[in-house]
């Protein structure tokens, strides 16, 4: 196995780790932008470029940065310690651990329907580039579902500016 | 995938004996110890230097001939200072905030196309990559602000995140324009495009400097010119660390190499942001109307190598001269001015450039101005 990907690997179980059980939510969210640079990592060793790059940006660039400034901007947000919530727990627990097993097993289910490939086609996979492929996806057989989710993101947008305008 | 390390191969490739991995990290270091801390203390002395010159004074001139090592010993002052942390500080991001710019920039150093022969790796999505990279930089100085402990590092810290946050759209949809013309996010494509020769029949991919295809890309590239000042947190951009009000804002409470870490990652980071511009919309390594590998007679690749490095360095340290140019010139913007130049200024003008290039492309089949005036192509 590639030892890089291997490193990777680990850098994102064990932040995510940190992220599930660290008692400082800031220390937390800082952990959980290493799990999203493993998973990019992840992403390059699968051949999967483009969204490599994609997931950095979006994820470090942005989600993270809007969880920091959520954190620092909610006084109350800091101050909770994993102690104080640990008898509101059950619920979320119980949610958690069903949607986990139902991605783990929808995710089982696809890895088996998979046709079985030689170690030479994934190696080839992996070496091709996907920007254009996914670009063509995009705007070829996915044009639909592509447009419906710019609307979607479009609406999404003119809610936040109502929302936010001064009055 | 990537093709990994194009440097490290050609190492590989020329004396063997250590595994590629060995390779990959003695180019990292090269580039880090050669490119950019070289850099990083050289422009410091330099914007005194010009600062200097434009105030009507001499500068420092002290240490070495004409002032040359003030880097080195401002370098020595640092490291000898008391390594201070805050007591209310958070000693963990206080550490680790400044490492993220620091990888940030850096890291992007990689993929800078110094010469069609000397790319450390010319990766198939270049650019994706140092937009990607670069964004580390916000995390950095957001956490290293909360970590200070101090009202003013959080209040630069806040500003820096989100300028660099806003302004990151502007800039990647004025890379667009290029990505369009080219069909490639792999730098040493997106350059190699740009050549042009007026010896001699040029390929039909050839088409001079992107800043000159058509009058839309002219303009992304003062977009991308003013989104990097503002990501690089230069004046007229500098509200995260607006002396008159917040001190120094982030970086107040680090002293000695942090800090000095936090200056070198900016200096990196301009650099990074003026190459960008040189190789994406002024030609890269490519003299104007002259190819050096089509004057009839072959040079020595090494040869090659050389002049076309100094030909994208020269080009990209002018740039880096504009930066430090209109520091001395623009007074800083209101912290509402800022915002509303982003949304309402440049990305609109960003969204027309997209739209006026992929009109172009499809009025004049790709053409760019030059093919069509000299009838190339």
């Amino acid at each position: 196995m590639n030892k890089v990907l291997l490193l990777a690997q680990i850098l994102t179980v064990a932040s995510a780790i940190v992220v599930g059980f660290h008692p400082n939510i800031l220390y937390a969210s800082v952990f959980l932008l290493f799990t999203f640079c493993g998973v990019a990592v992840m992403f390059l060793y699968a051949g999967a470029d483009f969204l490599a790059g994609a997931q950095v940006i979006i994820y470090v660039g942005g989600v993270t940065i809007l969880i920091l400034f959520a954190i620092m901007l909610t006084q109350w947000l800091y101050k909770i310690k994993l102690a104080d919530i640990r008898n509101k727990m059950v619920l979320p627990g119980v949610l958690a651990t069903i949607i986990g097993a139902f991605l783990y097993r929808a995710l089982h289910q696809m890895v088996l329907s998979l046709p079985p490939q030689t170690p030479e086609a994934l190696e080839k996979f992996s070496t091709t580039p996907k920007t254009a492929l996914i670009g063509q996806a995009l705007l070829g057989s996915y044009l639909l579902p592509f447009e419906a989710i710019t609307i979607l993101l479009l609406g999404a947008m003119v809610g936040a500016v109502w929302l936010a305008r001064p009055e | 995938m990537v093709q990994s390390a194009q440097f490290a191969h050609s190492l590989e490739g020329w004396f063997g004996f250590l595994p590629l991995w060995g390779w990959a990290a003695i180019s990292a270091f090269i580039v880090i110890y050669f490119l950019a801390l070289p850099f990083g203390g050289l422009a410091t002395y330099i914007e005194r230097k010009i600062a200097a010159d434009m105030q009507d004074r001499i500068g420092p001139n002290r240490v070495g001939p004409i002032g040359l090592f003030q880097f080195a010993a401002d370098a020595i002052k640092m490291l000898s200072k008391e390594d201070f942390i805050p007591k209310g500080g958070d000693r963990f991001l206080f550490n680790l905030a400044p490492l993220f710019v620091v990888v940030g920039s850096c890291t992007a150093f990689a993929v800078l196309p110094l010469s069609k022969y000397l790319i450390g790796a010319d990766v198939n999505i270049g650019v994706i990559f140092i937009l990607a990279v670069t964004t580390l930089i916000a995390p950095g100085l957001l956490l290293g602000s909360w970590a200070s402990e101090n009202k003013w590092s959080l209040l630069g810290g806040l500003r820096a995140a989100s300028q660099i946050v806003s302004y990151e759209i502007p800039v990647a949809l004025s890379i667009l324009p290029v990505v369009l013309i080219s069909g490639s996010l792999q730098i040493g494509t997106i350059v190699e495009q740009q050549g042009w020769t007026v010896f001699g029949e040029n390929p039909a991919t050839y088409h001079f400097w992107n800043a000159f295809h058509n009058p839309f890309t002219f303009f992304s590239m003062f977009l991308l010119f003013v989104g990097g000042l503002a990501e690089t947190n230069r004046i007229p951009f500098d509200l995260p660390e607006a002396e008159s009000e917040l001190v120094s804002g982030f970086n107040t409470e680090f002293s000695g190499m942090r800090f000095g870490l936090y200056a070198l990652g900016e200096f990196c980071d301009v650099f990074v942001m003026s190459a960008m511009v040189t190789a994406l919309f002024l030609g890269g390594w490519h003299i104007p109307f002259l190819d050096i590998e089509k004057l009839g007679f072959a040079l020595p690749t090494g040869l090659v190598a050389f002049i076309q490095f100094h030909v994208f360095m020269i080009k990209t340290l002018l740039v880096v001269f504009v930066v430090m140019w209109l520091r001395w010139t623009l007074p800083r913007l209101r912290v509402d001015q800022l915002m509303g130049m982003c949304w309402k200024g440049l990305l609109p003008l960003a969204f027309f450039n997209v739209l006026g290039t992929a009109l172009w492309m499809w009025a004049f089949k790709g053409q760019s101005l030059m093919q069509l005036l000299m009838g190339h192509g």
